[in-house]
């Protein structure tokens, strides 16, 4: 349990001192366990405890953030001065303001129907062997196989000067697999992630023995029988996984209020995206992005954000418009809104930033079948390797794992590393149909300096993108 | 026996007395703060401050580490961590830990980092050179950091270093697409000129004024150190024993092959004085220069002692941290100061010789389709300048290179006489020391 008398503490000693406009105190304990499996033997197992706190203040002049993982009232009290320091330090020539929320005082928790504090370390090494076994079992040759599983619970507190007091627990468990399969002289790689908000009886949810022998399975079909496109204009079908990206890279993060203002200019960059744009059109009407923490068991759930803000869905890109930025309390206040809880951290040591958390393009009202059935000669591209897009988030690249030819609104043989190259307004603009089921995957955004690793997922329904060129 | 070494030594005797058969302790105490800066002002001071341990052991080849964070309650913790190592899995990558009668080198911090208090100045500075060149927007980071390190193992490893540097990062933009990005990394706070860091950012982003759509095909490349560093990244990643390993490298097989043209000889060197200079590695064992490809060949990848049993070879003092950090593999050997060695050629001289090429200040999101060949695409970001018969004609946008890393390492075919210590963000990182480059005929690809 958290003791609560440090947070007090540290508030106190900012109070005593100087009246910001706001202080707040994150106070995190987090029990980590990480197991790695390379060609089916153990290659590494840690456990870790940590416990740690920061102090926020926000003065007119500028923000002071300071963390330590020294847990007293004496280092609370030093880390609050350090802090109030820290802030005095900017001297900013606009007044800083913040949009007003109102205090919160609550716990909130995600449950787990098996604790992952109960899981034996022997239990999960022989977990990652049964998928292990799986991917073996297709009969494929698979080179590098390397799966690693990480879980962690993190009890938290939050605090601030307005008197919001948040209790929370939140456990998270994620797995990332890298395979190699070779066949003929040749490879195709595949890198995956798989995450979610829960406890372990998540792990067995998601069939991965069954799922990693179907994907190198592909993957040899690919290599065996996938036959290079023709370059040119066709219609193409993403799935959901290249939808998922598509909505957190060309979506999501140029939507960041932090982004737009400049706040991430050397590092992650900028936006293509101006204020003044809200209401414009990015896409067809089909473009409806949704980016929502309140999602249950997804990877990127939360309840309240790092700044004691509740969190909701935010339709940022809304039948076509840019609609709504991803918000924290200071970028909201200096666009004139009130903060959309989007502020997070990765953990007590660094300061939270404007964040995604479960970015999807919203379900339409096709079947599958139809948006199949009027394609005369098309691709569906369901799954990505490579991919990348520019920091102003226009010019995007996704390279395909999985794709197959359509022809006459018939799925025909696989194709092989189909590339779209394509600029944002071009890929939402070019959509003209949208299935009904969403589906997601996890990831890790980096963002922030020093690069913070975010849980988030990403997902969408199936899209037909009209005449787009790919190569 | 100082403070940190003395720690270190405790808690790996603790893990002994526990029943570990082998232990490693690192104890780090660091102190870092930060200046964020954007739109020509200050945004935010960060300061972090973190006493903790690494900590692995061993019963047999049953192992667990841990990064011990409270070590007020050490004793139960590694008490913990070897009854837990007990009870799991045997470890069948675990090799064991170096062993031996170690001489360390001795580093010493610069005084004037460790008494800086307050780098505003300097930022300040940064500020007030890149709007001196004609920049509208300044943003970017400074770090000062102080770490000072402990390390002591049951293979006969006990040593403690001590470091400090300064980092400055300055982007300025001349127009919402113009844009340049300079870098200064310094074990010394006099080496740090930063409002020529700031102005030499400012100039490159008034030459990336009013740019013009680029086109597709082959040009010739010529790289900064800046916009190198962050392909070493992946470069020098995939030279891990373990990345080879797990296949995931297109240095597999290829000890004593040609990897790159003649032009290269690629070094890892913790020991010159660098922002990543290093005494040990995270087993222990003095770091070494460690000449990775000479003259194009590939010599050998990079191995702590475990991955090194595996390969029938020697570590080369490569261990990486014994817990999983951000976007790395657990374990993995890695490169602490990649050095790209000079080469004959003026800078200037590089690009008077260039007839059809683009001049590239810097690049993020390097990407690759398949890591066991090579097939990546990388978009370059900030001043993009094109060059016709040795004469910078003017800036470009929007263009990715998409080719083959094998195919871009042969094809460099000079290599400038001076170079640059970079460290950018997570996109050079780690720190190296690089020349400007030119890489004949490299793919250039657009959005439709």
């Amino acid at each position: 349990m958290i003791d609560e008398d440090v947070a007090e503490t540290a508030l106190e000693e900012v109070l005593s001192k100087e009246t910001p406009i706001l202080a707040e105190v994150r106070v995190e304990h987090t029990s980590r366990r990480q197991v790695s499996l390379k060609a089916g033997q153990v290659s590494n197992l840690s456990s870790f405890r940590d416990l740690g706190m920061n102090v926020r203040v926000f003065l007119p002049q500028g923000i002071g953030f300071a963390s330590t993982n020294r847990i007293s009232r004496g280092a609370a009290k030093d880390l609050a001065a350090q802090a109030l320091k820290l802030a005095k330090v900017c001297k900013r020539p606009v007044p800083l303001s913040i949009s007003p929320e109102p205090a919160v005082k609550t716990d909130w928790e995600v449950k787990q129907k098996r604790p992952l504090s109960d899981v034996s370390m022997e239990e999960r090494v022989s977990y990652l062997k049964e998928v292990d076994a799986g991917t073996l079992k297709a009969g494929v040759k698979v080179g590098g196989r390397y799966f690693e599983l990480a879980d962690y619970e993190t009890e938290s507190l939050f605090a601030n000067s307005e008197g919001s007091r948040i209790r929370s627990m939140v456990p998270r468990l994620k797995l990332e697999t890298y395979m190699l399969v070779s066949s003929k002289g040749e490879s195709e790689q595949s890198l995956r992630e798989f995450g979610a908000s829960a406890g372990w009886e998540k792990a067995h949810e998601w069939d991965l023995p069954h799922v990693m022998g179907a994907e190198v399975l592909m993957l040899k079909k690919m290599i065996d029988k996938g036959k290079k496109i023709k370059p040119g204009k066709v219609d193409l079908i993403c799935g959901a996984e290249v939808a998922g990206i598509a909505a957190h890279e060309s979506c999501g993060h140029p939507m960041e209020a932090d982004r737009i203002l400049g706040r991430e200019m050397s590092q992650a960059g900028k936006s293509f995206v101006s204020p003044e744009m809200l209401g414009q059109r990015v896409g067809s009407e089909y473009a409806t992005v949704v980016d929502d923490p309140t999602v249950q068991g997804s990877y990127g759930y939360y309840a309240y954000d790092h700044e004691g803000v509740r969190a909701k869905p935010r339709y940022l890109y809304n039948n076509g418009l840019f609609n709504e930025f991803l918000h924290n309390r200071e970028t909201a206040a200096s666009m004139g809104v009130r903060s959309n809880g989007s502020s997070r951290s990765d953990g007590y040591l660094r300061e939270p930033i404007v964040r995604m958390a479960n970015t999807f393009i919203a379900p339409g009202d096709f079947e599958e079948d139809e948006i199949f059935g009027s394609i005369k000669e098309g691709i569906l591209m369901k799954s990505f390797t490579e991919w990348n897009i520019d920091d102003k988030r226009y010019n995007q690249k996704y390279v395909s794992r999985e794709a197959y030819f359509i022809r006459d609104g018939e799925l025909g043989g696989p194709a092989r590393r189909c590339v779209l190259e394509i600029t944002t307004p071009g890929f939402w603009g070019a959509i003209d149909a949208v299935s009904r089921k969403v589906e997601f995957s996890a990831g890790e955004c980096g963002k922030g300096d020093p690069m913070q690793s975010m849980s988030v997922s990403m997902g969408g329904p199936m899209l037909r993108l009209r005449s787009v060129m790919l190569k | 026996m100082s403070e940190l070494k003395e720690q270190s030594e405790r808690i790996m005797e603790l893990a002994r007395t526990a029943g570990a058969d082998d232990a490693i302790a690192e104890v780090i105490d660091s102190s870092v703060s930060q200046i964020r800066f954007s739109a020509n002002r200050v945004d935010a001071s960060n300061s972090w401050s973190e006493k903790h341990a690494i900590v692995l052991v061993a019963v047999g080849n049953r192992t667990m580490s841990t990064d011990l964070r409270d070590l007020d309650n050490a004793k139960q913790i590694v008490q913990e961590l070897v009854s837990l190592a007990k009870k799991s899995p045997p470890n069948k990558a675990y090799g064991g830990i170096a062993s031996g009668k170690f001489k360390y080198s001795k580093g010493r911090a610069d005084r004037a980092i460790k008494n800086l208090r307050d780098p505003s100045r300097y930022v300040h500075d940064a500020i007030a050179g890149a709007r001196s060149e004609g920049a509208i927007d300044v943003g970017g980071t400074m770090y000062v950091t102080h770490e000072r390190n402990g390390i002591a193992s049951t293979g006969g490893a006990l040593a403690e270093a001590e470091r400090a540097h300064v980092r400055l990062s300055v982007r300025a933009f001349a127009q919402p697409e113009a844009s340049g990005q300079t870098v200064s990394c310094n074990p010394r706070l006099s080496s740090l000129k930063a409002r020529e860091v700031g102005a030499r950012a400012g100039e490159l982003a008034r030459m990336a004024e009013n740019p013009v759509q680029g086109e597709e095909g082959k040009l010739d490349l010529i790289m900064e150190p800046l916009f190198l560093g962050c392909l070493v990244q992946s470069v020098g990643s995939m030279m891990s024993a373990l990345r080879v390993d797990i296949e995931l490298s297109m240095f597999a097989k290829k000890i004593g092959k040609r990897v790159s043209s003649d032009e290269i000889t690629f070094v890892d060197d913790p020991i010159m004085e660098s922002t990543s200079s290093r005494a040990f590695d995270h087993e222990g064992v003095p770091t070494r220069r460690n000449v990775v490809i000479k003259d194009g060949v590939l010599k050998t990848y990079l191995h702590n002692t475990s991955t090194a049993k595996k390969f029938k070879t020697r570590t080369t003092a490569s261990a990486g941290p014994l817990v999983p950090t951000i976007f790395t593999l657990a374990t993995q050997p890695l490169a602490f100061h990649p050095v790209v060695l000079p080469g004959g050629w003026k800078a200037e001289e590089i690009i008077k010789d260039t007839k059809n090429g683009i001049y590239l200040n810097n690049t993020w999101y390097t990407r690759y389709q398949n890591y066991s060949t090579g097939d990546f695409s990388t978009i370059p970001r900030d001043a993009l300048l094109k060059i016709e018969n040795g004469e910078i004609v003017g800036p470009v946008k929007n263009i990715r290179v998409s080719d083959n890393m094998l195919n871009l390492l042969k094809s460099i075919d000079a290599v400038s006489k001076t170079s640059q210590e970079v460290f950018w963000w997570d996109e050079a990182n780690p720190p190296a020391t690089l020349p400007m480059i030119r890489v004949k005929a490299m793919r250039i690809t657009r959005s439709s």
